[in-house]
């Protein structure tokens, strides 16, 4: 059965609800309603028609909204006569060379003679059965659908009146019925109103899974903090009051039209956003694919990482924050904090596992010349976990004049949520820059890189919903997955608590987490993100795992085919086209989550440069 | 009744001690805590080891770093502890974090300490909204009592919502710090035990965090049931071993 949404008003709206992909949308030209449209329809998608509902009109009026609103059917709601519908059917005067659909409608109330149809057999393409109200239409309840059992006549027809989402068990019934033999569609409209004109898409969407027997499944965070099992904030008590505060106000502070105006600013003047999608030419001749990279290398510090950094240290600053710690794995986050603090005169501490110090002394340089403090880690393992646990202690000591800028999508509610929406900017010009070079927002699959999952969070972010988009989510499999030197997660892993959310990390039988490897030293952590940890489970996305060995082979190849020299944690999401084979015409947009300088010594001691 | 609970009643603040099982020597577990009672301690947290345990300062994150390199697990820490109510009396708690817990299996770990005559647990990271929705009933069925922690930043709202979901004891952190993090109380703590000792909660509180000698005490059960030694004492058996048990505790009764 098709579906059409009528009572359309709003531009945005009308983009929203045809993302949803109905078969009509309608637009009503009777001046007397709330729904009245009386603006343009924006483009979209062609496969869905464009309904004008007109009631009694001048048949020149109706004439000259078909041409200039470029509808495929009208729908008359009026006491219109057959001989009106038969000059609508023949008339010359459309622009368009395609024969309108003309939809006649009729209200039933408690009975309905179908004598009443004859006259219409041969000048309309479909009747529209609608309960018989004060209002030519949008009355919002239902006739007795019973009644169309003494349905006459073989034209398809639209079923209308009230429907709403608490009807699809009596929809399905009915679609059993011997009565819905000829029902061609099914017509919503005020049931799925915010207000007036104005569509809910979710509930909409709701509907439509409904009726498909599609689950309907949320990959964001529900009110409690979880992505389906995973999430929460498992927390000592020291740390309640910190989270509990972040909690209650990060999403009215990001609502702020002030912090959003100063946070877009940042972005655009300091990060140098948006960044660019650039189409990869040779890259993808060589794989035989649309290959396009969204080039978060080119940000201010050289990864995504800022992003969330700008967005964490605005939010300190809101909460009277005046001392900032962070945890720092490769570097790349703890430089991501220390520019910020530097940009806004806070105090700024990170903690790095004293093995990272060693290995990462360019970085470490970095951050003093930021002017952070940069603490060593010497417990545990003395890696990114381990300076995990050590910023977790600082806030614990330090609860009232301390904010946390965690780095990755990862830790207690909201963290996960919070770190995701700042860096959701990543999807949100993926789609307009998609759109400019392609014609559609949607690729068909998004891919990135996870450790904690923060690149990856910000490129899935706005494609989670799509459910055309696929979603491809690389590990590192370091020296292979089974070989005891791994960082994937997602295979290695199993439920558990750390760092104060519910996810899947790699851990012992008994509960011990242990420490992941990889060449990268922004991809070994031991869990993912709550969020991730959903995907993986509900199998929304897709999770290769990528050894070092073809990762570097990757960077080496970018670096030669593009003059683009990758981080190697971006390395890992290239190297998927040496492994899985897409469609010539499939486009693929891979997060280039960041730039291969801090890497430079590595490549150099791998390929022996 | 529970062990814990009437050990609550005893007209006399309590004195409880945490050690890290499995340290110094994976066998040790046994020896500390019958040597423990034999000196006049009330109430004894075994300490389960975990690779992160977040709320804990450097003493008892290392002793639980050597504990797991001596091969302590959640199935070694039950194999020792299966005669312990043979010779042991008092009240006994295990403390660790909710992860080795949870793999374990919620219920399975419970029954196993209903079966060894564990009175209850202490878990810093399962917060009380989740155990009170998830595995109160559970705790319940095997007749545990699970311990909250409160601290100085804890609003009254809140504690009064953690008392509502105790039937044991409050454990009162002294201070917005990690374990072994402090020493000494000053204005402001006494401030705070004052505050909670004026609440008239339903449950007893017993201090931890800070506590290491005869003066931090006698100062923390002013306003308590008892106190909680655990940074100090396991800082005790690192330099003198487990033999000299007897003179560590007589230092802080007397």
């Amino acid at each position: 059965m098709k579906l059409k949404i009528c009572g359309m008003k709003y531009q945005d709206n009308i983009e929203q609800v045809a993302a949803l992909q109905p078969d009509y949308l309608g637009f009503i030209f009777y001046e007397d309603t709330p729904r009245h449209f009386d603006t343009k329809i924006p483009n979209i998608s062609e496969h869905i028609k464009k309904v004008g509902v007109f009631v009694n009109e001048e048949i020149s009026t109706v004439i000259e909204k078909v041409n200039e609103f470029n509808l495929d059917a009208v729908q008359l709601h009026g006491e219109e006569s057959p001989y009106y519908c038969s000059i609508l059917r023949s008339t010359k005067l459309f622009s368009n060379d395609t024969p309108i659909e003309i939809i006649k409608v009729f209200s039933i109330k408690d009975k309905f003679n179908f004598d009443i149809l004859e006259a219409y057999e041969n000048v309309c393409d479909f009747y529209l059965f609608d309960t018989k109200g004060k209002l030519p239409g949008g009355n919002g309840y239902r006739f007795d659908w019973s009644l169309l059992n003494n349905y006459p006549s073989s034209k398809p027809f639209f079923l209308s009146g009230g429907i709403g989402i608490d009807q699809v068990e009596d929809i399905k019934n009915f679609k059993a019925s011997q009565a819905s033999k000829y029902c061609y569609a099914l017509d919503v409209n005020s049931k799925f109103e915010k207000e007036p004109g104005l569509k809910n898409t979710s509930v909409l969407r709701e509907f439509i899974n409904k009726l498909n027997n599609k689950k309907t499944m949320n990959y964001n965070v529900d009110d409690r903090g979880y992505y389906g099992e995973f999430g929460g904030a498992f927390i000592p008590e020291m740390l309640y009051p910190n989270v509990e505060e972040l909690r209650q106000n990060y999403l009215k502070v990001m609502a702020e039209p002030d912090f959003q105006k100063e946070f877009d600013q940042l972005l655009k003047d300091y990060v140098g956003r948006p960044s660019p999608l650039y189409f990869a030419k040779r890259l993808s001749e060589k794989y035989n694919a649309k290959i396009y990279l969204k080039r978060e290398d080119l940000n201010h510090t050289g990864a995504h990482k800022i992003n969330n950094t700008i967005g964490q240290i605005l939010m300190a600053k809101r909460l009277g924050k005046s001392r900032i710690i962070a945890e720092t794995g490769a570097g790349q986050h703890g430089v991501a904090t220390a520019t910020v603090c530097a940009l806004m005169g806070l105090e700024c501490i990170v903690y790095m596992g004293e093995i990272d110090i060693a290995r990462q002394a360019p970085n470490v340089a970095r951050m003093k010349m930021l002017g952070a403090t940069v603490v060593p880690a010497l417990s545990g393992s003395r890696t990114l976990k381990d300076a995990t646990n050590e910023a977790i202690r600082d806030w614990i000591n330090n609860p009232v004049n301390t904010h946390y800028i965690i780095g990755s999508a990862i830790g207690p509610h909201p963290y996960p949520d919070m770190v995701t929406r700042f860096q959701a900017v990543i999807s949100e010009e993926i789609k307009w820059q998609l759109k400019a070079h392609e014609g559609r927002e949607n690729p068909d699959y998004v891919v990135a890189c996870i450790g904690g999952g923060s690149n990856a969070a910000g490129t899935y972010y706005h494609y989670l919903h799509e459910p055309e988009v696929g979603i491809i989510a690389v590990e590192a499999a370091g020296l292979g997955v089974d070989s005891g030197e791994s960082a994937a997660t997602s295979v290695l892993g199993k439920e558990g608590i750390i760092h104060g959310c519910k996810t899947l990390l790699m851990q012992t039988n008994d509960g011990q987490i242990t420490e992941p490897y990889s060449i990268s030293a922004g991809l070994d952590y031991p869990g993912v993100g709550p969020m991730h940890a959903h995907l993986s489970k509900t199998g929304r996305a897709e999770f290769l795992s990528i050894t070092d060995s073809d990762a570097m082979e990757a960077g080496l190849e970018l670096s030669k085919l593009e003059g683009i020299i990758p981080a190697i944690e971006t390395s890992h999401a290239l190297a998927i086209f040496g492994q899985r084979t897409f469609k010539p015409d499939d486009v693929i947009v891979v997060s280039l989550s960041g730039r291969g300088d801090k890497d430079l010594q590595n490549y150099i001691d791998y390929f022996k440069i | 009744m529970n062990r814990i609970q009437s050990k609550l009643q005893e007209d006399k603040k309590l004195l409880s001690i945490y050690f890290t099982a499995g340290y110094p020597n994976i066998n040790d577990t046994v020896t500390i805590i019958e040597n423990l009672e034999k000196n006049g301690v009330d109430m004894i947290e075994i300490g389960l080891p975990f690779s992160d345990p977040l709320a804990d300062g450097p003493t008892i994150q290392d002793s639980s770093t050597a504990a797991l390199k001596n091969g302590m697990t959640t199935e070694v820490l039950f194999n020792q502890l299966k005669d312990i109510r043979k010779t042991v009396n008092i009240p006994l708690i295990i403390m660790g974090y909710f992860n080795p817990m949870f793999q374990y299996g919620v219920e399975a770990f419970c029954k196993k300490c209903q079966d060894f005559g564990i009175d209850g647990l202490i878990i810093p990271d399962l917060p009380v909204d989740v155990y009170h929705e998830e595995y109160q009933a559970i705790f319940e069925k095997y007749g545990l009592i699970n311990v909250f922690l409160i601290t100085p930043q804890t609003s009254d709202e809140r504690i009064r919502y953690i008392d509502s979901i105790s039937n044991g004891f409050i454990y009162m952190v002294s201070s917005a710090s990690t374990t072994g993090a402090q020493s000494g109380f000053g204005e402001e703590q006494t401030a705070y035990f004052e505050r909670i000792a004026n609440m008239n909660l339903k449950n007893q509180q017993i201090i931890g965090f800070g506590i290491s000698n005869n003066e931090t005490f006698t100062q923390a059960t002013k306003y308590s049931k008892g106190a909680i030694i655990g940074s100090a004492f396991v800082k005790h058996v690192t330099k003198q071993g487990i033999n000299t048990i007897d003179n560590f505790v007589n230092v802080i009764l007397n």
